[in-house]
């Protein structure tokens, strides 16, 4: 029986991570400039990661490696932030303005249908 | 025989002070007749003098000066009608950039005036760039001037091996990296814990004054330890609401979003606070912390959600519990106290 929720358990978890990894490479698809998509280039790492790594850790069951994999995500969790801000922070260095729809009205409907295609 | 004739760089740091009080020592030392002792005190600006920034500079330059001589006379005592204070700014008329720059302008300053020896301080640090110490000293040696380092007690950055704090420093150190080397390794196994406390006495040794910035406290930063743990559930609870609202909003085929750049003033003090604040700001997929000058955030939000979120300052409530504790916790949101703004891209 928990064999069975367990194992259940770690299908769902790789599919979500499987998930949010699909959605956060159509985002870096599908976003108009570098800051947008540095947000959802963290999804990968966040959830993405963090909800393969929990499976990885559930199939593992109790032992050592559990615990790496624990402290791996944790990690990640403070390497994702530093990386995306330093991205962010060398675009506006570079003076890369960020893209807002007001500011260029239709141009930038068409611009973000450009994305879509 | 002493030198007679030095030049003292001076820049503001926190050893000026004991540097020129060693220049005088020397000059004057083994009874010399005081006239013949020419004290030279130069600060180096790296900056022309005509533009903006170099005016402060000079400024800035002329006030040291000032204090740096009144040390001189005070620390020469009765000597100080005798002894001969030159003051000056070099590099107002040249644009200086390194190491070598410093050296070539010194060496100019030394032969003009005839002087023997540089005292440097060892803190020395012009403008505001990198350590300049050792360069400087190569470069001296480069262009064959003389030079000193004065010994000087250093307080503030580089604290002696046992002094306040650094015990509590060294302690907690080894524990953290002990307790690290020991969930890698094999608690029960003593090959394990032997080498384990080797590596923890190395690392705590060598490291325990550059990982943290104030003291830990025996109370205080296990609460925190503690805290820190209770905020990691809240965060992760945060980021999967956060990544879930900017799944949706990527998958929708309108694609509604609506970034904008926001400036907020972040109630957290500088450094490990900050650090955490602007981290799960970043962390949570919708806002992206692009620059942090003390406590002044500029983050870059997808969504209307997502900012108002940001200004709700959820985040920023758990993060002052996390370090001073739950009364601080509850503040007024960077909304109501207004600062938060949407700014434009310009202001970057």
């Amino acid at each position: 029986m928990i064999e069975t929720i367990r194992f259940w358990a770690i299908v769902v978890l790789v599919v979500l991570g499987l998930f949010f990894t699909f959605v956060s490479a159509v985002g870096v698809l599908r976003l108009p400039d570098v800051y947008a998509r540095s947000h959802t280039a963290s999804q990968t790492d966040t959830l993405g990661a963090g909800m393969a790594l929990a499976a990885v850790a559930l199939a593992l069951g109790w032992q050592n490696a559990t615990i790496y994999t624990v402290l791996l995500l944790f990690f990640v969790f403070i390497t994702n932030p530093t990386a995306a801000h330093a991205i962010a922070r060398s675009a506006a260095e570079t003076g890369i303005e960020p893209w807002t729809p007001e500011e260029d009205g239709n141009t930038g409907q068409s611009q973000t249908e450009g994305e879509n295609r | 025989m002493a030198d007679r004739r030095v030049l003292v760089p001076l820049s503001e740091s926190v050893t000026v002070r004991q540097t020129v009080s060693y220049a005088v020592q020397t000059a004057l030392a083994d009874d010399v007749d005081p006239a013949e002792v020419q004290i030279h005190l130069v600060v180096a600006v790296p900056y022309e003098a005509d533009l903006p920034e170099g005016q402060d500079k000079i400024e800035f330059a002329t006030s040291l000066l000032e204090r740096a001589a009144a040390w001189v006379r005070e620390d020469a005592g009765s000597h100080s009608h005798s002894l001969t204070i030159e003051t000056e700014i070099v590099g107002d008329q040249e644009y200086l950039f390194g190491p070598r720059d410093y050296a070539k302008a010194f060496a100019a300053y030394a032969d003009e005036h005839d002087l023997e020896c540089v005292i440097l301080d060892p803190e020395y640090q012009p403008g505001a760039t990198a350590p300049m110490l050792q360069p400087l000293e190569r470069e001296l040696d480069r262009v064959g001037l003389r030079y000193d380092e004065a010994p000087v007690e250093r307080s503030a950055r580089h604290e002696r091996l046992v002094g306040p704090g650094s015990r509590s420093r060294l302690f907690a150190m080894f524990l953290i990296s002990y307790g690290f080397y020991l969930t890698l390794g094999d608690p029960t196994y003593t090959f394990d814990l032997v080498t384990g406390a080797a590596v923890a006495g190395i690392v705590a040794v060598t490291l325990s004054h550059v990982t943290f910035t104030t003291a830990p406290t025996l109370v205080g930063s296990p609460l925190r330890v503690v805290r820190f743990t209770l905020y990691i559930p809240y965060l992760i609870w945060e980021i999967i609401r956060a990544n879930l609202a900017i799944s949706l909003v990527i998958l929708r085929p309108s694609m509604p979003i609506d970034p904008k750049l926001t400036r907020v003033n972040a109630r957290v003090r500088s450094g490990l606070p900050l650090l955490a604040l602007a981290n799960s700001i970043t962390l949570t997929p919708g806002t992206l912390t692009v620059r942090a000058n003390n406590q002044q955030l500029i983050v870059h939000s997808l969504t209307q959600v997502a900012r108002d979120d940001l200004f709700e300052g959820s985040l920023e409530r758990a993060v002052r519990f996390v370090f001073y504790g739950r009364e601080a916790a509850a503040t007024a949101t960077p909304k109501e106290r207004g600062d938060a703004e949407v700014i434009g891209g310009e202001e970057l």
